[in-house]
């Protein structure tokens, strides 16, 4: 595996008012590299991925993504974020534009690109995520799971290195899940990093490089899938295990 | 980060540029021989509009005729007689002739001229003969006009008599108050009563004039002495060579200019009335359109910055609004006239000074539902928009906008038609614009009842055509 550090998070604490959320986490990423984000809901696993480009802002520790610190609030998060793209639970596909439009925007209004240019890749990734023929759909007629790829083909559209998926199949109906991991695995064979909120533990035992479990603002317990799923040693890591592998 | 709010800025300024630019153009250069005379919209047979719509009556009459026997030229406003006071005051106008009694309390704040006319206050009751002096007044209600001798007169003897006085702003709804008996009497300066009468007020004058009182041409106290030494030549002159006698007795001879013979029905109104009518309500489409342009400029930059990521441009919003949606329009407008000129010696025309209050008025309504409709977006649509990279003002344009003015629309039709309801209210200032039109052509020809439908129609065909056309633009821009 490549050993350059992508994504580099130094005592990271976040805290809302009285509430210290985040308690202090430590974590390197590195490229190529799927590391899949495990935990009870409420431990902080999505205010951490939401720290990571900055929609909440890091209230002490660093922040390192390609040597540039986004704790820092003089860096220009905008550039940093061309490169990280996100995927959310509940799409927040922008219902005042189609299906293309939406993966037009940034590429033109960003990247400089002509229309026909960012057209033309409109094309190729909707094709990627098997949506070629909701090209001028609006985005209100497609079912959760298709605009959940468009949501997908969208932040791919500005090229990042970094993908982070905010629990990005728990709004959707079961029979529409196993269409959205479909696509992701697909990126995690192209080499794309990735950092996967999810309690989808069948796609982190085949796809994760890395597990990671966090409780109460802090990581608990990280190695790999075998590692995670077969051999638990924290003792509340096994009691998360027991609640969601044996429904 | 920074553009937008250099944007915004830029834009605040350039909008109070405009402002004073309007401001500068419309007010009328200080021509030495130019005096503005304030004078009272609705008080016959000192003043009032005719047919044609031009000002006559006693006070109008002799000061042209003073002032071209003197060389000087002279504006005559009309509004109502407390904003002619006030306007005197502030320094708006430079002198009021308004049927005004020289007082005590009015010197302390007025220089008078000599007195040219001599009135006295007397009680009109209905013809019925049940109130016909003073003493059967005892615990029912008299109407009075605010701020007339006749005012004055009923609070100095109310304790006495033992009445409650009611006030009106305007000499009609007094009458009519009398008329459909909820006042048993009312007070009025007798060549006044005496004109409103032979118009058809079915009223009767019970008592002899009392308070007997001057009526005096006023400049603000310590200004204009000028102006007020002319008017007391030019009136000396008239007296002498018998112009004053001659305007007196058209209005107040036993065939005075009245026109009572005039058609009253609706078609009749309408036809007598047309110009006048139709000059009111261009004012007020126009008072309309501009209110309309500056408050929705003003109301989107202020609800904009309600929902900038900048507490500072947050608070500025929230306080514009509060302060703006708060004070009611009315009071505003006074302020804004009246008030703003006495603070800063500047004058301020008064279509300026409408167009400023509807502005703010208007304005913090707009900007609340902008605010609102930018807010009804859902947050992930701007984390999503963000999350590309996209600047906070990219974001906004591209994204939220696009979907907030489709929540803002339906507020937006609601609040013009509100402006162009609103614009009435301007009528305290003295803008003639249709209300203020009804109010002067029922001061002279006392139908009530008739002139106020013929405005109400106006303005409910005119909310209707907006209402279309609204509805028209809906369905073009398919938002």
């Amino acid at each position: 595996m490549n050993t350059k550090i992508k994504v580099k998070v130094s005592h990271l604490i976040k805290t809302f008012g009285d509430n210290q959320v985040l308690k202090g986490i430590n974590l390197e990423v590195h490229d190529n590299e799927v590391v899949v984000v495990i935990g009870p809901s409420g431990s902080g696993k999505s205010t951490f991925l939401r720290n990571l480009n900055r929609l909440e802002a890091p209230t002490s520790g660093a922040i390192v993504i390609d040597d540039m610190d986004i704790a820092d609030p003089k860096t220009n998060i905008n550039k940093v974020r061309e490169n990280i793209g996100m995927v959310f639970q509940h799409f927040n596909l922008f219902s005042n534009l189609s299906v293309s439009e939406n993966i037009m925007l940034a590429p033109v209004e960003l990247q400089k690109k002509t229309k026909a240019e960012a057209a033309k890749q409109a094309k190729d990734l909707l094709a990627m995520v098997g949506l070629e023929s909701k090209y001028d759909a609006t985005v209100q007629s497609l079912s959760g799971g298709q605009q959940q790829r468009v949501a997908i083909a969208r932040a791919l559209a500005m090229n990042p290195d970094v993908m982070l998926f905010d629990e990005p199949t728990s709004a959707l109906d079961p029979e529409m899940v196993g269409d959205v991991l479909e696509v992701m695995k697909q990126l995690a064979k192209q080499g794309m990093t990735m950092i996967v909120v999810t309690h989808e533990m069948g796609f982190a035992k085949e796809v994760a490089d890395r597990v990671v479990f966090v409780d109460d603002g802090n990581i608990q317990e990280q190695g790999t899938p075998d590692e995670i799923f077969n051999h638990p040693k924290d003792p509340r890591l096994q009691n998360f295990l027991n609640k969601v592998l044996n429904v | 980060m920074r553009r937008p709010w250099i944007k915004i800025l830029s834009s605040l300024i350039a909008l109070l540029a405009l402002f004073t630019a309007l401001q500068l153009t419309a007010a009328p250069a200080k021509a030495t021989t130019t005096y503005q005379i304030a004078t009272d919209s609705t008080f016959p047979p000192f003043e009032f509009a005719n047919s044609q719509n031009k000002y006559v009556g006693i006070d109008i009459d002799l000061l042209h005729a003073i002032a071209k026997d003197q060389g000087f030229k002279v504006n005559i406003k009309p509004t109502s007689f407390n904003a002619a006071t006030q306007g005197v005051q502030s320094g708006q106008m430079d002198g009021v002739i308004a049927g005004m009694s020289i007082t005590k309390e009015r010197e302390a704040t007025f220089d008078f001229s000599k007195a040219y006319f001599m009135s006295g206050v007397v009680m009109a009751a209905k013809p019925n003969g049940k109130i016909t002096k003073l003493s059967q007044l005892r615990g029912k209600r008299v109407a009075v006009k605010t701020g007339t001798s006749g005012a004055q007169y009923a609070q100095s003897i109310h304790k006495k008599y033992g009445f409650k006085i009611v006030t009106f702003d305007e000499s009609n709804d007094m009458y009519q108050d009398v008329l459909t008996g909820n006042s048993a009497a009312c007070f009025e300066d007798s060549p006044v009563m005496k004109y409103a009468i032979r118009q058809g007020t079915k009223l009767k004058i019970y008592t002899k004039p009392a308070l007997s009182g001057p009526y005096g041409f006023a400049v603000k106290k310590g200004h204009n002495q000028k102006l007020l030494r002319m008017f007391n030549n030019g009136l000396a002159d008239l007296k002498a060579n018998g112009e004053y006698a001659r305007i007196t007795k058209h209005y107040l001879g036993a065939k005075g200019s009245s026109d009572t013979t005039s058609d009253r029905t609706f078609l009749g109104l309408l036809k007598q009335n047309k110009g006048a009518l139709l000059n009111g309500f261009e004012e007020t489409i126009w008072l309309t359109i501009v209110a309309i342009f500056f408050a929705t400029l003003f109301g989107v930059i202020v609800g904009l910055m309600g929902v900038v990521p900048s507490k500072f441009f947050n608070g500025v919003s929230t306080t514009l609004i509060y302060i703006f949606r708060g004070l009611p329009l009315l009071v505003l407008a006074l302020f804004i006239y009246t008030g703003i000129p006495s603070l800063t010696g500047q004058k301020i025309p008064a279509f300026i000074a409408g167009i400023v209050t509807l502005t703010f008025n208007e304005g913090a309504y707009i900007a609340a539902f902008v605010k609102g409709g930018i807010h009804a977006v859902d947050d992930g649509q701007m984390e999503a928009a963000r999350s590309l990279g996209l600047p906070f003002g990219k974001a906004m344009r591209r994204v939220i906008l696009p979907q907030g003015i489709r929540i803002m629309i339906p507020s937006f039709i609601n609040q013009f038609i509100i402006t162009l309801k609103d614009t009435s209210i301007l009528s305290i200032i003295g803008i003639i614009e249709l209300t203020q039109t009804g109010k002067i052509i029922i001061a002279r020809n006392l139908e009530g009842f008739k002139v106020w439908t013929i405005v109400a129609i106006i303005y409910l065909i005119v909310i209707t055509l907006l209402t279309w056309l609204s509805n028209w633009v809906q369905r073009r821009v398919r938002l």
